[in-house]
């Protein structure tokens, strides 16, 4: 658990920024990731709110979550903030960084627990997992995220 | 005293709605928004069965009232015929802006309004984003209804006492306001909640 830790925050350091072209590619990748685990969500929240959830889009809806929750350890290299673009990455991500990439590395666990959940197919496990997950995208987004206006 | 009560409770909870929601307290303007719908819901039954100067039928007028008023030609208690204007253009601004309230649901799909659960989440979405720039309508309407008091202020007319106190000095002929009934009053307000928590809810039968 702690060699990952390290290394996410090792290879955030380490790795040099990407070029312009490379770093405006993974700001689009990121933002249209990050819609699609909004509308990944959205339709969870109405399926998990009624009163008998279709498991089947919970489940394709919980895996698809964790790969991408997997993928976004790639799209916070450096240079890929304001500086570069329409953002609602904040800068503060970079001057915290050890701080930020635990709450990604949170995220991608409670993720990982929720596809097991998911799978599963208990219905308390399900729902107690996904508050969990809401409460690592609302811990990281509060801090990191800036209002974004389309 | 339920007109007042009504008038300040809006004016703070549309301030805190407003906080709260840039303030990552999104469940806080959920439940703030609910509070300002038992209190419109409040408002516009007491409206009809209230006091004599909370009633409607009382203060709202044709577009020729309100010249003549303009002209000088009014005198009586309570809202005038100008005032009656911006009393029902406020409420319903207001009122827009909970109703979309009610569907809209966050960027993130965390927070769903009430009765978002009844439509797809690309309608909700969009609601929100009316729902975002009707604010900008609505503090157009209070700019300008504050701006008003105090452009009375000036003309020596003092209007935000007597919307704290209660009490006015009347012109001459005037009859006095006849006070509405507790009871009746609280018969408004249990409708009122009764229906916010229908509502909140999830207005069976219409959800599941």
């Amino acid at each position: 658990m702690r060699v990952a830790l390290l290394s996410v925050i090792a290879i955030g350091l380490i790795a040099a920024a990407p070029s312009r072209d490379r770093a405006l590619k993974i700001m689009h990748e990121r933002h249209e990731g990050m819609e699609t685990i909004g509308d990944a969500n959205k339709v969870l929240r109405r399926e998990l709110a009624g009163s008998s959830p279709n498991l089947g889009a919970v489940r394709s809806s919980a895996a698809g979550i964790a790969n991408l929750s997997r993928k976004a350890s790639g799209w916070f290299p450096k240079g890929t903030g304001r500086e570069l673009g329409k953002t609602g990455a904040k800068p503060e991500i970079w001057q915290n960084w050890p701080d930020f990439t635990g709450k990604l590395h949170n995220f991608q666990g409670a993720a990982k627990a929720f596809d097991a959940a998911a799978k599963s197919g208990n219905l308390n496990t399900i729902k107690a997992r996904y508050a969990d997950l809401g409460g690592t995208c609302k811990a990281c987004h509060d801090k990191y995220r800036a209002e974004m206006h389309h | 005293m339920p007109v007042r009560l009504v008038h300040w409770l809006l004016a703070g909870l549309i301030a805190f709605s407003w906080w709260s929601v840039h303030n990552h307290h999104t469940d806080w303007h959920i439940w703030s928004g609910c509070a300002i719908l038992t209190l419109l819901l409040f408002r516009l039954l007491w409206g009809f069965v209230g006091s004599s100067t909370a009633r409607f039928s009382s203060f709202v007028r044709g577009p020729g009232a309100v010249l003549r008023y303009l002209r000088g030609g009014w005198s009586g208690i309570g809202h005038t015929p100008l005032g009656a204007v911006s009393v029902i253009a406020l409420f319903l601004a207001v009122a827009v802006q909970v109703g979309l309230g009610l569907f809209s649901e966050d960027e993130d799909g965390l927070y769903l309004g009430p009765l978002a659960r009844l439509i797809n989440p690309d309608t909700s979405d969009k609601i929100r984003d009316i729902h975002e720039t009707w604010f900008n309508v609505l503090l157009g309407l209070i700019v300008l209804h504050v701006g008003a008091i105090i452009f009375y202020r000036f003309l020596g007319k003092h209007l935000t006492k007597p919307m704290i106190t209660g009490r006015a000095a009347l012109d001459p002929g005037v009859a006095p306001m006849r006070r509405g009934k507790w009871w009746v009053a609280l018969i408004c307000l249990a409708v009122a909640v009764g229906v916010t928590r229908w509502i909140i809810g999830g207005a069976p039968p219409f959800s599941s």
